[in-house]
């Protein structure tokens, strides 16, 4: 079983500098220790500076002796983050992990790996493409992914929800596919439209 | 008896301002303290009698105090006349002989559990600690676990021995031992006598007049009475154990020592507290510590350290007789 007793201490190690930091863990919901929300700042100089990035968090029976499990819910546009389900390719993630690490270590890691892509490992073979051939536009779109997904989702809600209540949908409806999808418009009319 | 104490710690305190010129050279006389220490301890129990019959000239401060390879110079004779000196001399010194040999015995035969005379002896070995932290280390223990000032001012008390004679420092903790085994011994009416009666010490004992200063220093260095008021509050109650070193792991001294090696109390991987087995339990060259328990279990799974993440081929194959006497 997970070793509650150092999870809580992780937690609370953790969440006592979560503004210097920048990183913070919760749980998932109140029911159980082993499934865990995280949050990491966007890292300043990057295109993803002031950003909020939600990373899922699950850990398995075996940790700390095995990684935890991270994906990011926040869509990302990064090499080594996938695009389309944020899947992370991170070493320390899998074979480099170590039991002395901690949640917070690898959330920070998380950060440190959006300030240094690593193209040459690629999780998302598009985006590192794009990131070794045309930087620029690598970065307009990151920056652009950084404000649509990562940036305070309540800003602009309502927007979205007028909108997409005045496409004909029940704005109760709107409000919680839209918050299902973190905020993400598209998605959430691909829900609505399917639903 | 504390109103006595405060004034003559002032005192000696004030004294030691005005000597405090020789501390470097006091401190060159650390290890000859220490040798010296050793000579004495190894001569306590058959080296009485010789010493119980040298003569009161050694009263002299300076009397072949280096040359003369005798464990005991004679300034430590010489404060205990003084202090006792309500009795006759002659009967004084052989009964401090007797005491010091009790004191010796006990000190070396029986440790920690007998009752009375053990007392004299743990309370002398205490001093002898002290001296030995206090006098080598100066001000600067003042940072370690002894309270500052209650090692600031033993420094100065050394330093008070500093500039009468080459020697003084070493003189301290011989005075204090025979200091201790006389007022174990005779009980408190020498103490007493010895608090109201600086003034006439040095017709007694032919003291030159600024050594009178230093009979209180010496006097305020007997142990600490379990409820002296200027008993500092970080001196340990174990004092029995402080006396010996190799009981002083498992006490106060072991917190101190875990925390100069900066040994983690819990183990990083499951949080737990760290036991004494697990404290001294160091699988990797990288240093990287951890419980037995977490150990085994990544021995099960990859087997490498989490500090270096380097195999633990090492404790693999040692661990048989490593670990042989957990199972």
């Amino acid at each position: 079983m997970v070793d509650v007793s150092r999870v809580q201490k992780e937690l609370t190690e953790c969440n006592r500098d979560r503004e210097v930091s920048g990183v913070s863990i919760a749980l998932h919901d109140g029911s159980t220790i082993s499934h865990l929300t995280g949050t990491i700042a966007g890292p300043q100089g990057t295109p993803y500076e002031g950003g909020t990035f939600v990373i899922d968090i699950r850990l398995p029976g075996g940790y700390p002796f095995e990684p935890p499990k991270m994906q990011f819910i926040t869509k990302v546009w990064h090499p080594n983050i996938s695009s389309q389900n944020g899947a992370i390719c991170l070493d320390i993630l899998k074979d480099q992990w170590s039991p002395a690490l901690t949640l917070k270590t690898a959330l920070l890691s998380l950060q440190a790996l959006l300030s240094a892509p690593a193209p040459d490992d690629p999780q998302d073979a598009v985006v590192a493409q794009q990131y070794l051939r045309d930087y620029s536009t690598f970065s307009a779109t990151a920056r652009y992914w950084t404000e649509a997904f990562a940036k305070n989702s309540s800003t602009g809600m309502e927007e979205k929800v007028q909108k997409l209540v005045e496409m004909g949908f029940p704005e109760d409806m709107v409000r919680s596919v839209l918050k299902s999808v973190n905020g993400d418009e598209n998605m959430a009319l691909e829900k609505l439209c399917s639903g | 008896m504390g109103h006595v104490d405060a004034s003559a710690a002032a005192a000696a305190a004030r004294d030691a301002k005005k000597k405090r010129g020789n501390r470097s050279s006091a401190k060159l006389k650390q290890c000859k303290l220490d040798a010296r220490r050793e000579q004495w301890l190894s001569q306590v129990k058959d080296g009485k009698e010789a010493k119980a019959s040298t003569s009161p000239t050694g009263t002299e401060p300076n009397a072949g105090s280096m040359t003369v390879p005798s464990p005991h110079p004679p300034l430590p004779r010489r404060r205990v006349d003084v202090r006792s000196k309500g009795g006759d001399p002659e009967e004084d010194r052989e009964e401090r002989g007797a005491a010091r040999q009790e004191l010796g015995s006990s000190y070396l035969d029986s440790p920690v559990h007998s009752p009375s005379s053990d007392n004299s002896g743990s309370v002398g070995g205490m001093h002898r600690k002290h001296y030995n932290n206090g006098g080598g280390l100066n001000l600067s223990s003042s940072s370690s676990v002894w309270s500052s000032s209650r090692s600031v001012s033993e420094a100065e008390d050394d330093d008070t021995g500093g500039p009468e004679e080459e020697n003084g420092v070493l003189d301290d903790w011989e005075a204090v031992a025979d200091a201790d085994a006389l007022t174990v011994d005779d009980c408190h009416s020498h103490q007493s006598s010895g608090h109201v009666a600086p003034p006439a010490a040095p017709n007694v004992c032919t003291a030159p007049a600024n050594q009178t200063g230093r009979q209180d220093p010496i006097q305020r260095t007997k142990a600490w009475a379990p409820d002296d008021i200027f008993r500092p509050q970080s001196l340990p109650s174990i004092s029995r154990q402080v006396s010996f070193p190799a009981s002083i792991g498992n006490g106060w001294m072991g917190a101190a020592q875990q925390a100069n090696l900066s040994t983690p109390l819990t183990c990083p991987i499951c949080c737990e507290d760290l036991d004494l087995t697990d404290s001294s339990f160091c699988p990797c060259p990288c240093k990287f510590r951890l419980c037995l328990f977490c150990h085994n279990k990544i021995l099960e799974a990859d087997g490498r350290c989490p500090g270096c993440r380097k195999e633990y081929v090492a404790a693999r194959l040692s661990r048989s007789c490593s670990m042989g006497p957990r199972y």
